[in-house]
């Protein structure tokens, strides 16, 4: 069993418990997707892409009052230290319904009566909160197809490794480690759209855990609405303009 | 009357609070009490008492009257299934191209307008219940002969046809190609290839860096570039 | 007549294709025989034993190759398995959605398989641990991220890119016959690029890497594959319309002069892979 946090308190990538690994994101990488984006988490690297508002097939699924999302999480066989079976594991499933419905709350369905949209979120390589990080793209991918939202949504996890709390686990501290629990947020909002838990905590750790993966969630908000600021205004900072 | 210099410009994202206060709003905004929020990417322009967002991405959403290009996708002995590349295709009856005493026999639809033909229309209905409704029934309307199609996102529009048409005269003049816009976002050009041509690249530029500055220099660049042969 | 999960080609968009052919040129300005911008990176994907991607065009696709260790089927004992397994992502275009492969892509795994395996690319039999009982398992899987037309070349130069620099730990073997896996890194070893070339007809003009919007009013198409020797090892002629044998000639004659300036890009990328650098 190895040590996954040194008696520095540097975990086994020499981050501090409460850092996040490096993240890279991009909005509007594919040319047919009607909006896409692509983010890098540590070692993940995932593709979400939206198709949509669009007709509903089969039709008896489709709503008069609103649109119906459809998502899916789907990982490539090479995406993970053993090949993947490229057949839709169960683990695949749940997933696609977890991002879905993390996404759904920030989406106003009731402005596209009767049609579909479209959430893919492809995991070219996985390495431990490939569900958050496929989150945090998929939100730009729709923002940047042009949905209405309400709000953006970004996605952390947080956990317990080696005793100790910690922000965004990676593969090995999420197979070794005592707890994960990924979150999403609507950061304006405030609302918590995604939640999930594995493992022990006491209550205090768990509200540590909590309060973390939200922090996490907010400096990850700032990446994303850079990201949308460089592919749309040219600059990632806000500005208020008042020429042109 | 608005006074232009009290008119406030700010980017915003989804989710964004962009004034509070008792605004009109005009656009995809989202009130909740005295506060606005941005539910799109894209400007919002403060003026004292109004609000108005303009998006920059986004698909077309019909309305009533607009001109559309769309391209015929299917048929049955009512009329034409036209894609408009938008939520819905758009039906264009029968009636409205061979009068209302046409007989339903498929062979003369098919002569009228088959699959993969294109055609310039106009919204005619368009409601939360149904797939909007085409007609051909006006000035320039109708099946498109000859040219091309490009395809540049509905947002861009107003770009592509500049202050009082000011961008869209100098692509035509610029490239020899005359240019018939779709509120959809498909732009017809007709004219010989070489035209065509130009004004694709004219397009594309505007599509690609419709926030830059010095855009209207840049087309009026690639335009004249391509003159000099 | 495509039969693929294409959109509508609009009549204007093909006659303006068929008109700019009499006049032997392309939409995009290209000639006949020029193939788009070809980028291959190498070492996308650092968890799989060797990656590729390749963009062709707006074609975009990356390969990723995973070796394991497997048991041989029962009428090839005394070689290793090779599986070559392509996805078009739903992301990849509005007409595709999730689901079971197709014809289209059963077409396209199989295709980059032969161009792969007929090549002997990689020596079958020298993977091979225990005959009849232990063998690696090289697993080619290929993800289409973006559709633009000829997956055909763009899958098959990322599988043999993606190959070609692929890495897989050591083993050894006891005397007792007892296998141990080892740490250390070797290459995969392979002593081939087969490179696959597509050339599409429309009409009577033959045009090299077809576009979508190309595929869409293309009568038929001819991949060969060949290899460092000038042999060609694999072929397929795909949709309803015919070639006659002059053109079949013709296309081989380019299929080699291409495969070879194409070979020379995948080298340079490969050799630069292995000094460390990974873009072409």
């Amino acid at each position: 069993m190895t040590k996954l946090i040194d008696s520095a308190g540097l975990r086994n990538d020499g981050r501090k418990l409460n850092e996040l690994r490096p993240i890279k994101l991009e909005v509007g990488i594919l040319k047919n997707a009607d909006g896409s984006a692509y983010i890098e988490m540590g070692k993940n690297k995932i593709i979400a892409a939206v198709y949509g508002p669009k007709e509903v097939h089969p039709r008896h699924l489709v709503r008069p009052d609103r649109a119906i999302v459809k998502c899916r999480y789907h990982m490539a066989s090479f995406s993970t230290d053993t090949r993947k079976n490229p057949a839709p594991s169960r683990r695949e499933t749940e997933i696609s319904k977890i991002i879905r419905q993390s996404l759904e709350p920030s989406l106003i369905l009731e402005d596209y009566p009767r049609t579909a949209i479209h959430i893919w979120v492809e995991v070219l390589q996985s390495d431990g909160g490939s569900r958050c990080a496929g989150v945090t793209a998929a939100s730009l991918a729709l923002a940047d197809a042009g949905i209405n939202m309400r709000d953006i949504v970004a996605s952390c996890a947080a956990g317990k490794v080696d005793g100790k709390v910690v922000l965004d686990l990676d593969n090995i501290e999420d197979m070794e480690g005592e707890t994960d629990m990924p979150v999403a947020i609507m950061p304006n909002i405030g609302d918590v759209t995604l939640f999930q838990m594995d493992g022990i905590m006491s209550p205090a750790e768990f509200k540590e855990a909590f309060e973390l993966a939200i922090t996490g969630c907010q400096e990850i908000y700032k990446l994303q609405k850079q990201a949308l600021f460089t592919k749309y205004f040219g600059t990632d900072q806000p500005q208020v303009q008042e020429g042109e | 009357m608005i006074n232009l210099s009290e008119i406030k410009r700010k980017y915003v994202i989804p989710g964004e609070l962009i004034a509070q206060g008792s605004y009109g709003i005009r656009g995809n905004m989202l009130k909740i009490g005295d506060k606005i929020y941005a539910t799109r990417i894209g400007m919002a322009e403060v003026s004292t008492d109004t609000i108005r967002l303009i998006s920059l991405n986004g698909s077309y959403m019909p309305r009533l009257d607009d001109i559309v290009v769309g391209k015929v996708i299917n048929f049955n002995a009512f009329g034409w299934q036209v894609d408009i590349k938008s939520w819905f295709p758009a039906f264009l009856p029968a009636a409205n191209v061979m009068g209302r005493d046409y007989s339903s026999s498929r062979d003369s639809l098919a002569s009228q307008l088959t699959i993969g033909d294109q055609l310039l229309a106009a919204i005619a209905g368009y409601d939360r219940t149904r797939d909007p409704m085409l007609s051909i029934s006006g000035p320039g309307l109708g099946k498109i002969a000859e040219g091309n199609t490009i395809k540049v996102s509905p947002s861009k529009v107003p770009r592509v046809i500049g202050k009082k048409g000011a961008m869209i005269n100098a692509i035509e003049s610029g490239s020899g190609c005359r240019l018939s816009i779709g509120q959809n976002g498909i732009i017809v050009m007709v004219g010989s290839a070489d035209s065509i041509t130009k004004a694709t690249s004219a397009l594309n530029l505007i599509e690609s860096e419709a926030h830059s500055p010095g855009l209207t220099q840049k087309v009026h660049d690639i335009l004249s570039l391509g003159d000099k042969r | 007549m495509v039969a693929a999960k294409r959109p509508i080609l609009e009549s204007l968009r093909r006659d303006h294709i068929i008109e700019l052919l009499g006049k032997g040129q392309r939409v995009d300005g290209r000639k006949l025989t020029e193939q788009r911008k070809l980028t291959i990176e190498t070492n996308v994907i650092e968890k799989a034993s060797g990656s590729a991607r390749v963009s062709l065009g707006d074609t975009e696709v990356i390969a990723g190759i995973k070796i394991e260790l497997g048991t041989p089927f029962p009428d090839t004992p005394d070689k290793a398995i090779l599986i070559v397994n392509a996805e078009i992502l739903p992301i990849a275009s509005p007409q595709h959605e999730p689901g079971p492969p197709d014809e289209e892509v059963i077409e396209l795994s199989r295709v980059v398989d032969r161009g792969i395996r007929e090549s002997e690319m990689i020596d079958l039999s020298k993977l091979v641990i225990i005959p009849g009982q232990k063998v690696y398992a090289v697993f080619i899987d290929i993800s289409v991220i973006n559709l633009d037309g000829n997956l055909i070349e763009a899958c098959s130069i990322a599988a043999a890119t993606a190959l070609a620099t692929a890495k897989m730990k050591s083993h050894e073997l006891s005397p007792s016959g007892e296998f141990k896996q080892l740490e250390d890194i070797v290459p995969l070893p392979t002593n081939r690029l087969p490179v696959s070339i597509t050339v599409a007809k429309i009409g009577e003009s033959l045009l090299v890497d077809p576009s979508m919007d190309e595929e869409s009013v293309m009568d038929a198409r001819l991949t060969l594959t060949t290899d460092d020797d000038g042999n060609f090892c694999a072929g397929q002629k795909g949709e309803p319309g015919g070639f006659s044998i002059e053109e079949v000639l013709q296309v081989s004659e380019h299929a080699l002069a291409s495969g070879k300036e194409v070979r020379e890009l995948m080298k340079k990328v490969i050799e630069g892979a292995k000094e460390g650098k990974e873009t072409s």
